[in-house]
């Protein structure tokens, strides 16, 4: 006799029996995971078995007149919305169909999902009259996938509306905002855990409310675009041409490319009042010239001093590469910041492979734009 | 009776143990004793340290004496548990008060030395320490007084030992091309990591001309061990003669020395691709650029420019003076030392077997990761000089051109 519990086991058995021959067929045959659904198979059909044998363990098989009045025998209805959640998802896919792809997926997967789930909640819905314990057995089933897939989703929410807020409002504000939110979520969880009594109906609202807001302003901010520095660098599309050259125009206004800075400088290079000189450690004063180890990375600081937007560059030889047939390729070595505004502050970091003398140019520091403005880079 | 005869017998064998460590402290011949300063930075640890082992000791001998008084005072006898009380605050007060004082009298002069020596504003030369598997590069840019007060008007690249003027505020700029290494140099001043990406400032002066030992204190991979180094302190007048001798131009083997001649063409094709040799031209007549970067891991090999100039190779681990020569200068009073050092590896004095040894075969001589097989982990480069698996005729041409570089 097929009883509710062996029903869902020979379902999953069969759906598993159908994944491997899928499984196959979309691997080219011989395959781990054929075996090892093949193994699930088998063992589910054999527990659907038991369970078939066993009336689900609500009854001994030997007490034919109980097999009528078990629990698993009886039939209660409940009410679903997933047929009304099936039917959105068809829409879903409908529209998706005609619009774009993505929707056309979430609707596919949204369409599984709530089969899946009208199919457990119709088998749970018979295991007995009794509903509660009918949603108990629902929840056996569904929540294993039900909690951590509905976790996720709520996790990427929180962290897409995040991100787009942080994308949005400006650099100065930002820190101060999730200053602000962070101290907020310190002070309100301290609070709850202070005062023991707090329902958990007050926590469960204040939570939905702060999620509700979060994704509000997520949503807001997205269709609001990204902030000005971001849109800009993107439109001139930053990394499609040579970021040293003249044509790259978008500025770093506050540079914040200091963190090598702050770990060790080989040289600080500072353009003040139309000059440009070096300081580093073991040299009193101003430099015109600099020297840097060979083959060894080496951290350059740049300080623009200067009411314009400037940008450093580091030329350091040349590379001509053999592309055969008579034909060379050369590749000027340097390396630059970015254009960086009054009191800006960058590093760049280089290694240079080859002497000063090997190059005709010599190796140097140059800030274009200004006349003039040179450092000679000495390397042994 | 029987057990009281162990006893002794073990507290005889622990003294005499203690005695025979104690007395290895006192070696005679100790290059790398940082109990005999050199130098002001080395004077400055040293006039620290020794005070401070004082009363360390002194507080030692009281502990070790009070702890061994209670244990044979109170040894078990078999009494009964004498009284036990809790908390004695005079005591306890002043038994804090006393090494908080100790501390402060210990703490201010050792915070008073360690600014004295990361003091770097009354630098008066500046020289490059690149540390690598397993040796150490010198550079001494000409830049700002190098140039102006020494004389260095083109860099020097050197390797293995270091050459500074006497009585002269050396500030050394020490980093790495791929592990930590640790420059120390124990009679001239306390060590210095090199890190790679970081360059750290370290004061070096001597105040007598001389050699001093040292080696890399920070393990750095197989042959840390034979990383080496020596620092050369000259007299200023020394100096300048070394300094002229390092910049003068390349000339290549005069024709009447036909193995030398045979030498460097050998130099250029199996060595010249690693090794710079300044001046050094390709047959075509274009200078000769080293390309290291491409065979070795650290991206550089020495400079052999003026090998002969220096009296050791390979990390300093070997000596290119044979031994009666290298004592002669190792002994030599500080004021013949100038003259007898500027004089370079002559022919005589060349230690050829453990140079011959190295050329033949580098590798077998200081472990380096250097087989040619199993370098697909960094790319084909090698850690170290690989063998070349040179004739014997080819290392006589070589050795012959070696020699004429200084
Ligand atoms: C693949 C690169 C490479 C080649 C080729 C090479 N060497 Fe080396 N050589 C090195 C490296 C790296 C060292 C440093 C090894 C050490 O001390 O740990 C070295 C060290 C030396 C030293 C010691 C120098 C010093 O100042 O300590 C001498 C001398 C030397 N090589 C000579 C030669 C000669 C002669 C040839 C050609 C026959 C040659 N090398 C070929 C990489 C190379
Ligand atoms: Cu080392």
């Amino acid at each position: 006799m097929i009883t509710t519990g062996s029903k869902f086991l020979y379902g999953l058995g069969t759906a598993t029996t159908v994944a491997a021959i899928l499984w196959f067929i979309a691997n080219d045959g011989g395959s781990i995971g054929v075996v090892a659904l093949a193994f699930l198979a088998v063992a589910l059909f054999f527990i659907g078995a038991i369970a078939s044998f066993v009336r689900d363990g609500h009854v001994l098989s030997t007490e034919t007149e109980a097999h009528a009045s078990s629990n698993a025998a009886q039939r209660g209805v409940g009410r679903s919305w997933f047929p009304f959640g099936t039917a959105f998802a068809t829409g879903m896919v409908a529209v998706g169909l005609v619009s774009s792809p993505g929707i056309f997926k979430v609707g596919i997967c949204l369409q599984f999902a709530m089969l899946g789930e009208w199919l457990i909640k119709n088998w749970s819905d018979r295991a007995s009259s009794n509903p509660a314990y009918n949603e108990k057995v629902r929840s056996w089933v569904v929540h294993p996938l039900e909690i951590p897939v509905g976790g996720s989703l709520l996790l990427a929410v929180i962290v897409l509306s995040f991100s787009r807020i942080m994308l949005s409002i400006s650099k100065e504000s930002g820190p101060i905002v999730f200053a602000i939110a962070g101290a907020l979520v310190l002070f309100v969880g301290s609070m709850i855990s202070v005062r023991r009594g707090a329902s958990r109906r007050i926590v469960g609202a204040l939570a939905g409310v702060v999620l509700v807001a979060l994704s509000g302003a997520g949503i807001a901010l997205a269709l609001d675009g990204e902030r000005h520095e971001l849109t800009v660098a993107a439109e001139e599309d930053h990394f499609a041409h040579r970021p040293c050259g003249e044509e790259a125009e978008e500025a770093d206004e506050d540079a914040g490319r200091a963190v090598s800075a702050k770990s060790s400088v080989a040289a600080t290079v500072i353009l003040r009042d139309g000059r440009l000189f070096a300081e580093m450690d073991g040299w009193a004063g101003e430099l015109s010239a600099i020297t840097l180890q060979r083959s060894n990375p080496s951290n350059i600081l740049f300080i623009n001093e200067d009411d314009h937007e400037h940008r450093m560059v580091v030329t350091y030889g040349m590379i001509t590469e053999d592309l055969g047939g008579g034909v060379s390729k050369d590749t000027v070595l340097e390396a630059c910041t970015s254009l960086i505004g009054k009191g800006g502050t960058q590093a760049v970091s280089v290694v240079i492979p080859k002497p000063s003398f090997a190059s005709e140019e010599p190796y140097s520091i140059t800030v274009p734009g200004v006349e003039g403005a040179s450092i000679e880079i000495q390397v042994p | 009776m029987k057990s009281s005869r162990r006893w002794s017998t073990a507290i005889k064998s622990t003294l005499a143990v203690s005695a025979l460590t104690f007395l290895a402290g006192c070696a005679k011949d100790a290059p790398q004793d940082t109990w005999q300063p050199a130098g002001p930075n080395a004077e400055k640890i040293d006039n620290l340290q020794r005070p401070v082992f004082y009363v360390a000791g002194i507080v030692g001998v009281i502990v070790f004496a009070a702890v061994a008084w209670v244990i044979f005072r109170y040894r078990d006898r078999g009494q009964a548990l004498p009284e036990q009380t809790h908390g004695k605050p005079a005591l306890e007060i002043t038994l804090t008060v006393i090494p908080v004082l100790i501390l402060i009298g210990v703490g201010v002069p050792t915070v008073g030395t360690i600014f004295d020596l990361a003091k770097t504003s009354d630098t008066e030369m500046t020289i490059n320490v690149t540390g690598q598997q397993w040796w150490w590069e010198y550079d001494y840019p000409a830049v700002g007084d190098n140039a102006d007060v020494y004389g260095i008007s083109e860099p020097i690249v050197t390797s293995g030992q270091l050459v500074i003027p006497e009585d002269t505020k050396v500030l050394l700029r020490v980093t790495s091309r791929d592990v930590i290494h640790s420059y120390w140099i124990p009679k001239l001043n306390g060590k210095k990591d090199g890190v790679p990406g970081r360059v750290h400032l370290l004061r070096l002066e001597g105040s007598e001309p001389g050699i001093y030992a040292g080696q890399c204190t920070e393990f750095c991979g197989l042959s840390h061990a034979y990383m080496r180094m020596e620092t050369v302190v000259l007299s200023k007048t020394d100096y300048a003669a070394w300094v002229a001798n390092q910049l003068e131009p390349y000339a290549s083997p005069s024709a009447d020395n036909a193995l030398a001649v045979e030498g460097e063409k050998l130099f250029l094709q199996q060595c010249a691709r690693c090794h710079q040799v300044n001046g050094l031209l390709n047959p075509d007549g274009t200078p000769n650029i080293a390309a290291p970067d491409q065979y070795v891991v650290s991206g550089a090999a020495p400079n052999l420019t003026n090998l002969m100039t220096r009296n050791t190779f390979a990390g300093a681990s070997w000596d290119l003076l044979t031994p009666e020569c290298r004592d002669d200068v190792w002994n030599a009073s500080s004021a013949e030392f100038g003259a007898k050092y500027l004089a370079g590896v002559s022919e005589d004095c060349l230690n050829q077997k453990d140079l011959r040894e190295w050329l033949r075969n580098a590798p077998e001589k200081k472990p380096m990761y250097a087989d040619p097989t199993k370098l697909t982990e960094t790319g084909g480069k090698y850690r170290g000089m690989p063998a070349l698996g040179l004739t014997e005729d080819q290392i006589n041409a070589i050795v012959a051109y070696l020699l004429e570089r200084k």
